[in-house]
């Protein structure tokens, strides 16, 4: 194994485990500068997520297996994730495989485990988020599929190492097939991570939840699994986003070297969204999704056009 | 060997069949079927890995031969791991009274029928267990709900569905046999009117059978009202011969199709598996969800079918042979997580009576063995790592994704929407189970049968555990199979095997490494949390007490979809308030998501064909007359026509 790939295997760790929690606090604290408040520090999902731990879990009467269970296999699929999506074009096997259509399998997964365990309890508010997200999740899973199928194409295969490094460069850029698939791409970015327009993060209403709706039953360390969990989604769809759709160097060493600086321009981008757009109304979202799916779909049109 | 074990394995089935008939041996003849079945399975995955090719070879002749090579021995296989545990199973389900020794009696000649069919080598062969596939299942139905006004009805909607359409059936395997192309010996030209007739006469007549929309209108009515282990037969393997059917004529033995034809099955799968995952989500009634979650999954089966024919149309024939993989995998993935939810909903319809949605609830709890593998086949069938469906559904995206890649303009966009098509099913059975499993299995009992459930008989969920293993297996190492299965498509194309899938050009699904990180962390992770928790607290619900009539149900978890999907799905309600001086008594609401294509294509239909019934029966006055009349009229046209030179 080459030095590159140690150190792009390190950086796919150490930056999905250990620094995700930080992009939902960069977000957080820019979003509190530009509504001229001062915010919470960027560290406070570590604050938070230390303070979770060391609380009691509550049982919740007559729950079932399902209900525990649920927050670390809703962490152990975002984990394996985490080690499916690569940080550069070079990445050590983890023996998840690379696959850029086997993610929705594991993001399925979680969202599977969590609206599961909101039915083992009962909770009328939280399977009124989990019905809503599930909801959701079927716009978000098509423009999804079409959105990294542009990526796939343009690349000539679904490994996502080599699709790092096939679309790497500006030559790609020559066709709009990769812009179209970016802007479909946004829209699957802003539903994962569960921000505005699609969901108000903040929000503290329970009948205006759709992520957070699911977790309101967990306390102490399920708890914690879960918030990592959210935060760990940010660092993989914004690693995508940043290494795929984006614009991105060459080689492994300088594509390493710029995406903390992506990734941190992207949480900025994800604070301005927040503060300029309003949340929509549940269920108008569904379209917004699927101009995203229209998009995509013009973006393969494009590439066929291009290469026929 | 494998013809010897093939052949003991069937001869048990029969044997059993007929020990069923008599009272005092109905549980061993049950189970003598159930070991036949258990040797076919057997018999039939050895041949398919040894490459064995038994009996006479395809024949074009009204001769009858029977025979089997990779494709058979595959269904054979099947047909066996589906039947062996659904007869176990049928020993404590049944009742040895005279109704369920006839079922049971006739389970095994639906079970040689079925076997007919995939080893036929001839067209008379072939056609006959055709047609005794559906008259036998009919039969099962009618005996097993002694002929209830009902399900004499629906059993008629079934037959005459599958007569009509099987016409096609008959048309498209003759014109093989008078083209003498049976087993593909004649090469058909790419495109001529021939190959198409053939082939379109076959997507109708066997798509039919298959379950595929438009003309599934059958399939739900008809797989909740028979006997559970029969509804696992007809959904698990029944409706997948039909799958086997149109493999041998599209991909066998009409040469190359036009790529529009792919294009068009393609279509026609999107279009199942999207019509039938959506209706199912909005089904109260739980096989009735279930028999339209199996025109999903062919759906699902039949996209994987047309990358294969686009694909093979443009040249790009190693992902032709990888998407006939596919589409073969998710065949027998189908077939395994269906027949356990059809055999799990047996044992619950069992323990507590009906099978409504909203009236079910914690079942795992009573249940643990018979819950726990539902659970299981729930996830499978809603695609999710590490089970089988995953892998199937994975490889079938990549198939409809190297369509887009090989294909021109037209075809590119045709594998995007089907792609788009797919995700979409994906998503959609994940909501669909997410119900299914929370309000079958989680929650609180919803009535007192329900909370009184007893587990089911050992017998009866060590057959649906033992399925829901198959799925873990099949999960873990799909490689295996695949390769056998892309190696049978009869152009050369080289097929890997490896426990997980590794195939050019995509990223790889590493399905055991994929299944020991996801079980590994989720363990760790538990460790890692400790056992320290406080004191059970009810759910909160912003102070509220908990109530079981605040109980969230099947109409009201579904809403968020069926508004965003109002335009399509055109749902109706009804609600009713009482008052009586400005209070209200009493509120009833009625909701139902219509089936449009009955309404708008089915209805209109019957009602035109009646009405011109009504017309044509003037034509039969009864006076002898009248008859002489149409006589002489026809002798004078057709004297006429010779006259002019059109007829003679």
């Amino acid at each position: 194994m080459s030095t590159a790939t140690l150190a792009a295997g390190a950086a796919q760790i150490v930056g999905g485990i250990l620094l995700a929690p930080l992009l939902p606090g960069l977000v957080q604290h820019w979003k509190a500068r530009l509504q001229g408040r001062r915010g919470p520090s960027p560290l406070q999902p570590y604050r938070e997520l230390r303070r979770l731990w060391g609380k009691s879990v509550v049982t919740v009467e007559g729950a079932s297996i399902v209900y525990r269970l649920a927050p670390a296999v809703v962490a152990a699929s975002i984990a394996a994730a985490v080690l499916l999506v690569p940080a550069a074009a070079l990445a050590p096997n983890w023996g998840v495989g690379h696959d850029l259509l086997a993610l929705a399998g594991f993001l399925a997964l979680a969202r599977f485990a969590v609206a599961v365990a909101s039915w083992d309890v009962s909770n009328g508010f939280s399977l009124m988020g989990a019905s809503r997200d599930l909801t959701l999740a079927v716009f978000v899973e098509v423009t999804l599929v079409l959105s990294v199928a542009i990526a796939a194409l343009v690349a000539g295969t679904t490994d996502l190492p080599n699709v790092i490094a096939g679309t790497a460069g500006t030559a790609v850029w020559s066709s709009p097939a990769l812009a179209l698939g970016a802007v479909a791409f946004a829209l699957v970015v802003l539903a994962e991570t569960g921000r505005q327009p699609i969901d108000n993060p903040d929000t503290h209403l329970e009948l205006t939840m759709i992520h957070e709706g699911p977790l309101l039953e967990y306390a102490g360390r399920d708890l914690a699994y879960l918030q990592w969990a959210s935060a760990a989604r940010h660092w993989i769809v914004l690693v995508i986003g940043a290494q795929v759709f984006l614009p991105h160097a060459q080689g492994v060493w300088w594509q390493l070297a710029l995406l903390p600086l992506v990734l941190v321009a992207l949480c900025a981008g994800l604070a301005l969204t927040e503060t300029l757009v309003a949340k929509m109304r549940v269920l108008l979202v569904p379209r917004l999704l699927a101009v995203g799916a229209v998009v995509a779909l013009l973006g393969i049109a494009t590439w066929l056009v291009g290469t026929v | 060997m494998t013809g010897t074990i093939l052949v003991a394995g069937l001869a048990a089935v029969g044997l059993g069949g007929a020990l069923c008939a008599a009272r005092r041996t109905f549980a061993p003849g049950l189970a003598v079927q159930s070991a036949g079945a258990a040797l076919v399975a057997v018999g039939g995955f050895w041949a398919l890995a040894a490459g064995d090719v038994l009996g006479a070879p395809f024949t074009s002749s009204f001769v009858p031969r029977l025979g089997v090579d990779g494709l058979t021995a595959f269904f054979l296989g099947t047909l066996g791991l589906i039947a062996a545990p659904a007869l176990v199973y049928s020993i404590r389900y049944l009742e040895p009274d005279a109704k369920g020794r006839a079922v049971a009696a006739l389970t095994a000649c639906f079970v040689l029928a079925l076997a007919l069919v995939v080893c036929a080598r001839d067209p008379l062969t072939f056609l006959l267990g055709w047609e005794l596939m559906t008259i036998l299942s009919a039969a099962v139905i009618l005996v097993a709900r002694a002929g209830g006004a009902d399900a004499r009805r629906t059993v008629f909607t079934y037959a005459s569905i599958t007569h009509l359409a099987g016409a096609a059936t008959w048309i498209s395997i003759l014109l093989l046999a008078e083209r003498g192309s049976i087993g593909g010996t004649q090469a058909l030209s790419t495109g001529s009117g021939l190959q198409i007739a053939i082939a379109l006469t076959a997507l109708i007549g066997m798509g039919a059978k298959a379950g595929l929309m438009p003309l599934h209108v059958w399939l739900p009515r008809t797989h909740p009202i028979a006997p559970a282990p029969v509804s696992a037969l007809m959904s698990g393997v029944m409706i997948k011969v039909a799958i086997y059917g149109l493999v041998r004529v599209l991909v066998d033995w009409v040469g190359v199709l036009p790529s529009w034809f792919g294009v068009l099955v393609l279509g026609l799968g999107a279009l199942s598996a999207v019509g039938g995952v959506l209706y199912a989500i909005f089904q109260h009634d739980l096989k009735r969800l279930l028999a339209l979650h199996s025109i999903e999954n062919v759906g699902i089966i039949v996209l994987g079918l047309g990358a294969c024919l686009v694909l093979r149309a443009r040249g790009a024939d190693t992902w032709a042979a990888f998407a006939l993989g596919a589409a073969l995998l998710h065949t027998l993935n189908h077939a395994v997580f269906k027949s356990l939810l059809f055999l799990g909903a047996g044992a619950f319809e069992k323990a507590v009576g009906s099978l409504e949605l909203d009236r079910l609830g914690g079942l795992l709890r009573r249940m643990p063995w018979t819950g726990g593998a539902f659970f299981v086949g729930s996830m499978a069938i809603a695609g999710l790592p590490p089970l089988n469906g995953f892998s199937s559904e994975w490889l079938t995206l990549q198939s409809l994704l190297h369509v887009s890649a090989y294909g021109n303009l037209g075809d590119g966009m045709a594998g995007a929407v089907a792609l788009a098509a797919l995700g979409a099913t994906v998503g959609l059975a994940v909501f669909c189970f997410v119900k299914v499993v929370g309000l079958v299995l989680l929650g609180r009992p919803r009535r007192d049968a329900v909370a009184a459930a007893p587990e089911a008989p050992r017998l009866m969920w060590g057959a649906i555990v033992f399925l829901a293993l198959a799925c873990v297996a099949l999960g873990l190492a799909p490689g295996l199979l695949f390769g056998l299965l892309a190696g049978l498509a009869p152009w050369p194309a080289a097929a890997p095997t490896h426990v997980g899938l590794r195939l050019a050009g995509t990223g790889s699904l590493p399905t055991l490494g994929i299944a020991l990180v996801l079980t590994g962390l989720s363990g760790s992770l538990v460790l890692l949390r400790g056992r320290r928790s406080a004191a059970p607290a009810p759910t909160w619900v912003s102070g509220q007490l908990v109530e079981s009539r605040l109980n969230w149900t099947s109409a009201g978890f579904t809403k968020p979809l069926r508004l965003v999907l109002e335009a399509v799905l055109r749902p109706q309600r009804e609600i009713t308030v009482r008052t009586e001086g400005g209070v209200v008594q009493e509120v009833t609401y009625r909701g139902n998501v219509p089936q449009l294509i009955d309404d708008r294509v089915y209805r209109p239909a019957i009602r035109a064909a009646l009405g011109g019934a009504t017309h044509a029966r003037r034509l039969q006055s009864g006076s002898l007359g009248m008859y002489v009349v149409y006589l002489i009229g026809l002798v004078v046209v057709l004297l006429a026509a010779a006259r002019f030179g059109l007829i003679g």
